[in-house]
């Protein structure tokens, strides 16, 4: 596994804000929106370059006052790893096994809530307004509405009679 | 970008947001002004000199029934129907308002005002939103918007009291703009705090079981139906937060509109006291 350092939580083209138990986090050079909950909060705001994942687990016990286990930190780092939300990348602790398995091991163990970090690519201003039309059908939309042709995102126009009609 | 001190030129302000709609052929020109005031029911002016920030460009093709739109000289759109023309205008006016306008947040979403709090219900097109808007303002809630949730830069609700887009008046599909009016509507006319956000989709059958989501959760649902989360990130996540964190936000499923509202006003009032 590459552990070259300590994980650093990125901070560049990401607008941060702090909720009171949970981040949001745009991600303005993929378009992407992240929500960490309250563990997945903790864990990225100690991941400054000076902790460990030793370090940050202590860090977490003392704040939680609960036993937490290394896997849960790992869980989470290698979340915001994948989301691209740490400045060095790190291999997948759990890499070749299934999240459920991992979820099982951690879950069982754990006492604090699992970590969390939920996403979603957010859509162009013309797709949030857009129908949501498939190739057959585009009901309810006016004729000239953008739509989803294929629910895959790309930006057709609604046709009198309720067709969805893509590029 | 260009000034509208020209010929042909329509100039409009909304929210704040300067456009401009250059159209050679002066039948359309007066059918789009007649439109317009329609299109977007709030904070709208024809602004003779503004600087336009946008411009809408349709061309007339020469020996043929098709007109061409282009925004900002991209996306370029074919109709041989004017109705589809003006639809489809009337549709990116309306997107392009609701991306760049000054200091709000809208998000696609049906809003009404219940004992002076917004309930804001988003979704696309055909979630639904329509038919609980119209069976709530039965109810006596009073009508806010159909189409867009817009809040200010503290998170408060403005009315914007665009008709009511009805299906099933001439088929399954096609819209017919019906006045909240007809419905008994009392319309807002103030801006108020957000007391619910409501996830929600219409299931045949399904029941109301909801979930309480933190407000980090409900902002990144209802992010996948604000405008301008990419051309404005750091004012909606802060508009959001101020706007979220006092509201109840609650995820179901629900069966009909006419059985689900008022079993939702009555959860309103009673999770609000």
């Amino acid at each position: 596994m590459k552990m070259p350092l300590n994980p650093v939580a990125r901070k560049n083209e990401l607008v941060i804000q702090e909720m009171q138990d949970e981040i949001l986090v745009f991600d303005v050079k993929s378009n992407k929106a992240h929500c960490l909950n309250q563990t997945a909060s903790a864990v990225w705001k100690y991941c400054d370059g000076t902790n460990s994942v030793l370090e940050i687990k202590r860090l977490l016990e003392v704040q939680t006052g609960s036993n937490i286990s290394e896997d849960l930190v790992w869980f989470a780092i290698d979340q915001l790893n994948d989301r691209k939300l740490l400045e060095t990348e790190f291999e997948n602790k759990f890499a070749g096994q299934s999240r459920r398995d991992v979820l099982k091991k951690i879950g069982l163990a754990a006492v604090v809530a699992l970590p969390i970090v939920a996403s979603i690519t957010a859509p162009s201003a013309a797709m949030a307004a857009a129908c949501s039309g498939t190739v057959t059908s585009c009901l309810g939309c006016a004729a000239g509405t953008p739509c989803d042709a294929n629910g895959n995102g790309i930006i057709g126009m609604c046709m009198a009679g309720g067709l969805c009609v893509g590029d | 970008m260009e000034n509208s001190n020209q010929k042909n030129v329509i100039g409009i302000e909304a929210f704040g947001v300067k456009i401009g709609i250059f159209c050679d052929d002066l039948e359309l020109n007066k059918k789009i002004c007649k439109l317009l005031p329609v299109l977007i029911p709030k904070n709208f002016s024809f602004s003779e000199n503004a600087e336009h920030e946008h411009i809408f460009t349709l061309k007339k093709i020469e020996n043929s029934d098709e007109i061409f739109v282009a925004r900002n000289e991209e996306d370029e759109t074919g109709f041989t129907s004017e109705d589809s023309l003006l639809d489809y205008l009337g549709s990116r006016i309306r997107v392009t308002v609701a991306e760049f306008a000054k200091s709000k947040v809208f998000i696609h979403a049906g809003a009404v005002a219940w004992n002076d709090v917004g309930i804001i219900i988003p979704g696309k097109s055909y979630s639904g939103k329509t038919t609980l808007v119209s069976e709530l303002i039965k109810l006596g809630a009073e009508y806010y918007s159909d189409e867009y949730a817009v809040l200010d830069e503290n998170g408060f609700l403005h009315p914007y009291p665009k008709m009511l887009s009805m299906r099933g008046i001439i088929n399954d599909w096609d819209q017919v703009d019906t006045e909240p009016e007809k419905f008994g509507a009392a319309i807002g006319s103030k801006k108020i705090p957000v007391g619910m956000v409501l996830i929600t989709k219409y299931v045949e059958n399904g029941k109301w079981r909801p979930k309480i989501l933190m407000p980090g959760e409900g902002i990144l649902e209802v992010l996948q139906h604000t405008i301008p989360i990419r051309s404005n990130p750091d004012f909606v996540l802060n508009v959001l937060k101020k706007a979220f964190t006092r509201a109840i936000i609650a995820s179901s499923k629900r069966g009909a509109a006419h059985k689900f509202a008022p079993f939702l006003l009555e959860y309103l009032q009673t999770a609000l006291k």
